[in-house]
């Protein structure tokens, strides 16, 4: 897997069906009146591009996008740690809190939206609890299976040398569950993406890459959808990027034996 | 089955409460009704939908665009998945633009859809399509080259004709995580359904949340939200018991 993802950069045969797709579109574009309106040809998306950076409006909503979507995920993954460490050390926390985490669970994130929307309005606080929602999802989970996964013989020691059950779960239980705690951080940062695009679309008030795509469909712009989509794409790909470098940087001790 | 229940009842102490409280509060009536409605109004209006044909009517609508746009991407997801992985000159020329096409989440290409294709029920079936195509086709193509080129070599050596590679070995080795992807592809296909239906439609289950959201009607956007919950739930223990039932060669199915 790893080997042909690697392999297949320097090779020219991939280049040729994304170029080709990019080819046909244009030439969609140049058909006639009625294609030019609903496909945008190479120059007028190049015009988009310097248009949208001239007037700064595409960094105004990368910024709103990109912090809508940090502060989500610091939001929503502190407190599923939270709630994810309390029910894989506590029974009775694990029988009051799993039954309600899993029903919530089961209703697509955004189909909340509307609730949502009737509850607190149209704008910020709503995106900011959606993409809070879909971090703190895979967090739960995955700080609670790490933690019940991590070997009882490790708790024993501690109890032998009579750590108090705090000292267990700083000392061992956690730095044992971390690796996989990262796991469902990162899926959180790809679902924590997701929700602010999907949320910016849906709640209408404010900014952000979802509303500026939602004022360029409805002003039929194409080329402006075409950047943005690509930005996302780009931005979304960066920042999970990233996380895997921490990870790998964080996580070097694992990766032995 | 006593000893089940009673592992299984401290379970519901705390959604029964959950449900107390929230009647509880709803009949102090220290809220309007477009913020908090009781569980009984829901009901009613569950019951209400119900009787006057309306939610069979918006469910219908969301399952034909459902089964349309999941089994179009499923099928041809799968087939493409196990040709990129088979032949590594479909994987040269493809793969890349694949990977790329991974990186746009489904819901940010709603807009360019609409633009192109309209708010009928085209798109909505073209977004599901789109969304379980990607995730099926990539499960598929994992898996195959999953399969130990150990089982290849033999296959070989034995000169095996190609149906019986493809029927004896493939097939059977990737079944198990293609089920899971086709899992998580209809429970993606769903969220999406819901959310380009609360963009736009005429119909269907997203729609009429969308239009209880416009009208304040709390009792009809809970109702939504119950039922999407119900049938998110639904379709994913549906797969999981097919699992059991169809691949008896695969143990234990995993979370």
């Amino acid at each position: 897997m790893q080997n042909s993802f690697y392999k297949w950069i320097p090779d020219w045969r991939g280049w040729i069906l994304p170029i080709v797709v990019i080819l046909a579109w244009d030439a969609m574009s140049r058909l006639d009146a009625n294609h030019a309106y609903a496909f945008a040809s190479l120059g007028q998306i190049w015009a988009g591009v310097v248009e949208l950076s001239r007037s700064g409006e595409l960094l105004v909503n990368v910024q709103a996008s990109v912090q809508r979507a940090l502060t989500g995920l610091l939001l929503g993954a502190s407190a599923g740690f939270l709630v994810g460490s309390l029910v894989a050390v506590s029974r009775t926390a694990n029988i009051l809190i799993t039954p309600i985490y899993h029903a919530i669970r089961q209703v697509p994130l955004l189909g909340l939206v509307p609730l949502f929307a009737l509850w607190f309005g149209n704008g910020d606080t709503s995106k900011l609890i959606v993409v809070s929602l879909s971090a703190f999802y895979p967090v739960v989970l995955s700080t609670f299976e790490g933690m019940l996964q991590v070997d009882h013989k490790f708790q024993e020691v501690g109890q032998v040398y009579r750590l108090s059950r705090w000292q267990i779960y700083r000392r061992i239980t956690l730095p044992a569950a971390l690796p996989q705690i990262f796991t469902g951080f990162s899926l959180a940062l790809a679902f924590a993406w997701l929700s602010t695009i999907g949320s910016e679309l849906l709640f209408t008030a404010g900014a952000g890459l979802g509303n500026l795509m939602m004022n360029a469909q409805e002003a039929s712009r194409m080329d402006v959808l075409i950047i943005v989509t690509f930005v996302i794409g780009v931005l979304g790909y960066g920042m999970s990027l990233l996380i895997k470098l921490a990870s790998n940087h964080l996580f070097k001790w694992r990766q032995v034996g | 089955m006593t000893r089940d229940w009673k592992q299984f009842f401290p379970f519901l102490i705390s959604p029964i409460l959950l449900l107390l409280v929230w009647w509880w509060v709803a009949a102090a009536g220290w809220y309007a009704d477009d913020v908090l409605v009781s569980p009984g109004a829901v009901v009613a209006t569950l019951e209400e939908l119900t009787a006057n044909g309306e939610l069979a009517l918006h469910l219908k609508a969301s399952f034909f665009r459902l089964l349309t746009g999941f089994g179009l991407g499923a099928l041809t997801g799968v087939l493409f998945g196990i040709w990129m992985a088979i032949s590594p000159r479909v994987e040269a020329f493809a793969l890349p633009l694949f990977q790329g096409l991974r990186q746009v989440p489904t819901i940010a290409l709603i807009p360019i859809l609409i633009l192109l294709l309209g708010v009928d029920e085209i798109f909505k079936v073209i977004i599901v399509t789109k969304a379980a195509f990607l995730t099926v086709a990539l499960a598929a193509y994992d898996a195959t080259k999953g399969v130990s080129k150990n089982y290849f070599e033999v296959a070989r050596i034995y000169q095996l004709p190609k149906t019986t590679l493809y029927r004896k070995l493939i097939i059977p080795a990737i079944t198990p995580p293609v089920f899971t992807g086709l899992r998580i592809a209809f429970s993606r296909s769903w969220t999406i359904l819901v959310a380009a239906e609360l963009l736009a439609a005429d119909s269907g289950i997203g729609q009429m949340m969308q239009l209880g959201r416009e009208m304040f009607r709390l009792d009809v956007v809970m109702v939504g939200v119950v039922i999407t919950g119900l049938v998110g739930f639904s379709i994913d223990k549906l797969f999981k018991w097919a699992e059991i039932r169809l691949i008896p060669w695969q143990p234990a199915v995993k979370a």
